[in-house]
């Protein structure tokens, strides 16, 4: 029923939005478990990468589990991406550890959380829902070409030199930067009809 | 409000990757509260963040992890966000991100003729000092930008340069290598949040802060 290897991306979002709605509506244990068992593995990853010892890359992606357990009721399986979300919660997790190690001790982590919260609620300006800005994003960027894409994911968010990028996708310097600028740029462009 | 200038789109991916420091990261929140354009942006690289996150390869968790997790779990019921104590601190300023409330408040200081600074102050080190700067209609000052960036969010009135008109909402971005003669063209005092990268003494005099920026 719930199967580690969904077969698209579609499916897959879908399946971890239904997952989360389930935790947030019935504290459901097995949809935790299954959310577990995808994500802790990758934010660990991910924590690793961002320079996090194994051990506390391990307690990083369990804080990053918990905390989806604790805001399952603040995900909106109509308008967010699952994904995406978990990703903002890792996000603001490393950004707390990495100030843990510069603050005073009495300082407060949750701060990180307030710092990103912007888009709570209708755009005034705008008078678009969030679940049709979602739609518009998800659009956006399923229309933007997958080498596209992937140099905005090494490039920003595995920081990843683009000399380095270059070497990695065994293209010229030159190309990595225009191939960034033009992906900016169309993705910007496809989001153009907001305000 | 119409917004004519926008941060640069790295800026926006490095807010939405979390890889700004806390004084740029508040430069862009700024802009994000009166944009709702730059929002999505940073919205579509969040979701890039996710599909990132789902693109990794697995680490194996520590034993048990799962296990200590569930028993973490029967232990908690339903937590709620921590409703934090907001102060007034920068409420009388209009445009600014909520989280600013939370900073220790600090008044407005006469810095040169017709121009007042009120610090924001960081609750960490950052390499980049965050401060509001108002200043009175018809007032021409020299910005004098620094070695580092320097991000400069319009909150209220405008102001022009070579650059263009800066009115609410708008986004200046200088990179050091310009100087712009600029000039406060509203009728009501120009409030704009700046947000400057540059190696200066936490310790030091504001007016040694300011003067590199300011010549009158
Ligand atoms: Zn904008």
């Amino acid at each position: 029923m719930l199967s580690e290897t969904p077969d698209n991306e579609t499916s897959d979002a879908a399946r971890w939005a239904r997952l989360i709605e389930a935790v947030a509506v019935r504290r459901d244990r097995e949809a935790f478990a299954a959310l577990f068992r995808h994500f802790a593995p990758r934010i660990k990853t991910f924590m690793k990468r961002s320079g996090a010892s194994e051990q506390l890359a391990d307690e990083l992606a369990q804080e990053a589990l918990f905390a989806v357990w604790s805001k399952a009721s603040l995900f909106d399986p109509g308008s967010a991406g699952a994904a995406a979300w978990i990703f903002t919660i890792a996000r603001n997790l490393r950004i707390d550890a990495l100030r843990r190690q510069k603050r005073t001790p009495t300082s407060d982590t949750s701060e990180t959380e307030l710092e990103f919260q912007r888009d709570e609620g209708p755009l005034p300006d705008a008078g678009v829902a969030a679940s049709e800005i979602e739609a518009r994003v998800r659009d956006a960027l399923s229309a933007l070409p997958d080498e596209q894409m992937r140099v905005i994911e090494l490039s920003f968010f595995h920081e990843t030199a683009h000399a380095e990028i270059a070497k990695m996708l065994d293209i010229p310097l030159g190309t990595v930067k225009s191939r960034l600028r033009l992906a900016m740029a169309r993705l910007r462009s496809l989001l153009d009809d907001f305000s | 409000m119409t917004v004519h200038h926008h941060p640069p789109d790295e800026l926006l991916a490095m807010f939405a990757a979390g890889t700004l420091d806390l004084g740029q990261h508040i430069g862009v929140a700024t802009h994000l509260v009166g944009c709702p354009k730059c929002r999505a942006v940073v919205r579509a690289m969040e979701h890039v963040g996710g599909a990132m996150l789902t693109g990794l390869p697995p680490t194996a968790m520590s034993d048990g992890a799962l296990e200590a997790m569930e028993r973490r779990l029967d232990e908690t019921s339903r937590t709620s966000i921590p409703e934090r104590r907001r102060g007034p601190a920068f409420r009388d300023v209009p445009g600014l991100p909520d989280f600013l409330n939370s900073y220790p408040d600090s008044p407005w200081r006469w810095i040169a003729p017709k121009v007042h600074l009120r610090p924001i102050r960081l609750p960490e080190p950052s390499a980049t000092r965050v401060f509001l700067l108002k200043s009175s209609p018809g007032t021409r000052m020299i910005e004098h930008t620094h070695t580092g960036l320097e991000m400069t969010c319009v909150l209220s009135g405008s102001f022009v340069h070579a650059g263009g008109h800066f009115g609410p909402g708008d986004f200046d971005f200088g990179d050091g290598s310009v100087d712009h003669d600029v000039r406060i063209n509203s009728t009501e005092d120009c409030i704009c949040l700046v947000a400057m990268q540059g190696d200066l003494k936490l310790n030091g005099m504001i007016g040694r802060l300011l003067q590199p920026l300011i010549r009158m």
